[in-house]
């Protein structure tokens, strides 16, 4: 198997990503060109819907990174970003994007055209300190840009109280004060409630979408899981909810019909912390030995249902919830997701991919791989790798300790190689 | 070999390595970070202890943390697991990184303890920020009641008198170190500061003021011949680290560490009450890379180097720290603008790496020499 591959996908939808993804950019271009503000902000929180409801565009700089390393721009960003004095022991989000806005931005070559230069930085407190760091690394690049410091109590889901909901609630409208100040948008606040009614109903087909991953055989694995960009960068329009609706639509149909990932589903697995986006492929990989991944921890920041009645709130709690669920700072409350999943979709066994890009997700993987031995008996293997960088993956490595787990989990099951 | 004015406090750390804490009779809180409100845990009636690491190898912690964090965070929790920390009633910390926050969440499950509790601390300072964290403090109060707390507003006064003091008598001590007048080494100053994360604070405020008086008689008129600097990173708990810099011909005058300068200054808050004045001096403490932007930080480093007529700047981090990682390009860059020539060194856990350490150093100094003429 080669380091960086793309993965082979199933459903008919998943060409239609492709010109999902297209599109954004252009749009991105176009806002830009027509003069639309363009804000620059990390994902996983409620200013999206903000942004939409406002017509100011958003772009998201942390998911131009599996953008780069789809298309194979990292190793140069990175090469740039060792230049400047950064240490390779940083984040691969962090070295991508700091080497791609000093390097490579204005070549014409860069696919999709990259990123419009922003007019706004929505630079994060709260979150983890790697992406604010490559937001502070933003604000010096480009100083022209208005930066709005945003502040968001670190707190884990099960622990959150009134004090942090209204300090966050009150951050969201200190944002549209800014918006509106610095781009003379105003907050029309009955098509905040659209948007955010938009945005559940995005959050509802992605639950729907996921149910369907509960069926043997599963309609959808997690070399799919690019869908998650219209999640990232389009929740708050129609374009995510028509999206969806059509994945839902095939998922739906071919769950129905038993039409599985693969032919002969023998082995269900499921994978914690983030993909290796220069190497979708390897989801592929255990396919060879029926093996499928049905279900991860990522997609889980997707999965929160937004009150349409209150949607400031609805916002200030999805900023609230969305990251933690996925990281340290939840770890009862990630650890207790992923056993859930493991019965609901019929787990037989998980991989941890040790993340040298992601502390906060590695963080607690070995609490999560002991509850799952200890409590349901669904045994898991560690891969050691990076999801920027692939100097950190070896494929032989992943090779030998997916084998031998397959082979055990075979052993378990009482099936024949 | 320490200095005479320093060795009760090396006292004071054997005495705690030599004798389990638990017996001494004090109710122990244990915390990592100094952005902790150590005050409040002081004032419900417990001893704030600050969690050490060191030197040592890892393999307990293996089973729990990965090898890419901090060798700082990956000790202290080899050290939990075997036991060394079991008289901690709790450990409370406020939210700076990820591995903080991450290791309070797996301390929680593993180690256990009452209150475990991470203390999500505001970014911004405005009206509604102080609010948002004195409602956090407030609750960090009612964890530490319901864990056999005694929590007063009486109580927190008179905490924060014996801490704004004792940070009132070290930064005196830093004042002298400026000057080069202080009669003891950078590392011996280091034991100073670590005697106060295992001592009660009456305790150590006593010893302290006991340091400065001797410290007064011992002023050192003449310093050897060596080159000052300014030493800024995270976590320094060797000593010895100190000392090979100081060996290799510099002499540490000024720090921005997390084990130094950052945690002391300013000594005190203003506001009618006690909390307020701890929510004051938390907003308006020297920055911590985790808790701020290398721009605003660039600054107050010049400034400090300036002040302690520093003649470069040495970068000590402990290995995958990516707070200070993130922020050493942009503030090197802003050293070479004010021409403050700059080296760094990363810390791993399994040892010094003397001859590493010195060589590099070394080379610093003479290059700094040369430079200087």
């Amino acid at each position: 198997m080669d380091k960086t591959k793309k993965s082979t996908k199933r459903l008919r939808t998943a060409k239609d990503l492709n010109r999902l993804v297209i599109d954004y950019y252009l749009e991105c271009h176009e806002a830009k060109r027509r003069g639309t503000p363009v804000g620059w902000m990390p994902p996983m929180n409620g200013a999206i819907e903000l942004f939409y409801a406002m017509d100011l565009q958003p772009v998201f700089p942390e998911n131009w990174s599996p953008v780069c390393a789809a298309f194979g721009l990292t190793p140069g960003n990175f090469d740039v970003t060792d230049g400047l004095g950064y240490s390779r022991d940083l984040c691969g989000y962090l070295r991508n994007i700091t080497g791609y806005v000093h390097g490579f931005m204005n070549d014409e070559s860069i696919p999709l055209g990259g990123l419009p230069e922003p007019d706004i930085l929505l630079s994060p407190g709260g979150g983890c300190v790697p992406v604010m760091k490559i937001f502070h690394i933003l604000e010096r690049r480009f100083p022209k840009a208005k930066v709005f410091s945003a502040d968001l109590p670190q707190v884990a889901v099960e622990d959150i109280r009134k004090h942090h909901l209204d300090y966050a609630v009150w951050e969201m409208n200190r944002l549209i004060d800014f918006l509106t100040e610095v781009t003379g948008h105003r907050m029309d606040h009955d098509r905040l409630a659209e948007v955010v009614k938009l945005s559940d109903q995005a959050c509802a087909l992605w639950d729907e979408i996921m149910s369907y991953r509960r069926f043997i055989p599963t309609p959808l694995s997690a070399a799919e899981i690019g869908i998650m960009f219209v999640m990232v960068t389009r929740q708050g329009t129609q374009i995510a909810v028509d999206f969806l609706t059509a994945v839902r639509d095939e998922v739906k149909e071919r769950a129905e019909a038993g039409i599985g990932v693969i032919d002969d589903e023998r082995i269900r697995l499921f994978w914690d912390n983030i993909p290796l986006w220069y190497n979708m492929g390897l989801f592929n990989y255990f396919e060879k030995m029926g093996g499928v991944a049905v279900a991860e921890t990522y997609s889980a920041a997707w999965s929160l249902r937004l009150d349409t009645e209150h949607p400031l709130e609805a916002l200030a709690m999805k900023s609230l919830m969305s990251y933690p669920l996925v990281s340290c700072v939840s770890i009862r409350k990630r650890k207790e997701m992923v056993l859930k999943a493991c019965r609901e979709y019929s787990i037989d066994g998980a991989v941890l991919h040790r993340n040298k890009s992601c502390v906060p997700i590695t963080l607690g993987q070995m609490d999560i791989k002991r509850a799952l031995e200890e409590e349901l008996g669904v045994p898991s293997v560690i891969i050691d790798a990076d999801h920027m960088d692939d100097q950190n993956f070896s494929v032989a490595q992943f090779e030998t300790r997916v084998d031998a787990f397959m082979e055990m989990l075979y052993e378990k099951k009482g099936l024949k190689l | 070999m320490p200095s005479q004015p320093a060795a009760p406090f090396y006292e004071v750390l054997k005495e705690n390595e030599r004798v389990t804490p638990a017996l001494s009779g004090e109710r122990y809180v244990g915390y990592f970070c100094t952005y902790t409100p150590i005050e409040i845990i002081h004032a419900a009636g417990f001893t704030p202890f600050r969690v050490a690491g060191g030197l040592d190898s890892v393999s307990l912690a293996d089973t729990l943390t990965p090898n890419f964090i901090c060798p700082y965070m990956r000790v202290a929790t080899e050290k939990a697991l075997r036991g060394e920390y079991g008289f901690l009633s709790g450990l409370v910390q406020g939210y700076t990184c990820d591995v903080a926050c991450g290791l309070i969440n797996i301390w929680k499950d593993n180690i256990g303890g009452d209150p475990c509790h991470l203390v999500p601390l505001p970014y911004n300072d405005n009206e509604a920020s102080r609010d948002f964290l004195r409602s956090a403090l407030k609750e960090l109060i009612e964890k530490l009641d319901r864990a056999g707390g005694c929590f007063s507003e009486e109580r927190l006064e008179h905490s924060l008198s014996l801490y704004d003091e004792i940070r009132r008598v070290i930064l005196d001590l830093y004042d002298r170190r400026y000057e080069g007048s202080l009669p003891f080494s950078a590392g011996d100053f280091l034991t100073v500061i670590q005697a106060g994360y295992v001592t009660p604070p009456e305790r150590y405020l006593g010893l302290l003021k006991t340091l400065r008086d001797e410290a007064d008689h011992e002023r050192e008129d003449g310093q050897p011949p060596s080159i000052p600097v300014l030493v800024s990173g995270s976590l320094v708990e060797e000593p010895r680290i100190l000392e090979i810099i100081e060996e290799s011909g510099g002499r540490i005058c000024a720090d921005d560490l997390c084990t130094g300068f950052r945690q002391w200054s300013p000594a005190t808050g203003s506001g009618a009450r006690p909390l307020d004045r701890v929510i004051d001096r938390h907003m308006r403490r020297f920055p911590c890379p985790s808790r701020s932007r290398a721009r605003d930080r660039a600054p107050l480093i010049i400034d400090l180097v300036r002040r302690s007529a520093a003649r470069g700047v040495i970068f000590l981090f402990q290995k995958f720290c990516t707070p200070h990682l993130a922020d050493y390009p942009i503030l090197n860059e802003e050293l070479k603008k004010e021409r403050i020539p700059a080296t760094v060194f990363e810390m791993e856990e399994t040892g010094i790496m003397e001859g590493q350490l010195r060589t590099r150093m070394e080379t610093f100094f003479e290059t700094l020499g040369e430079r200087d003429g």
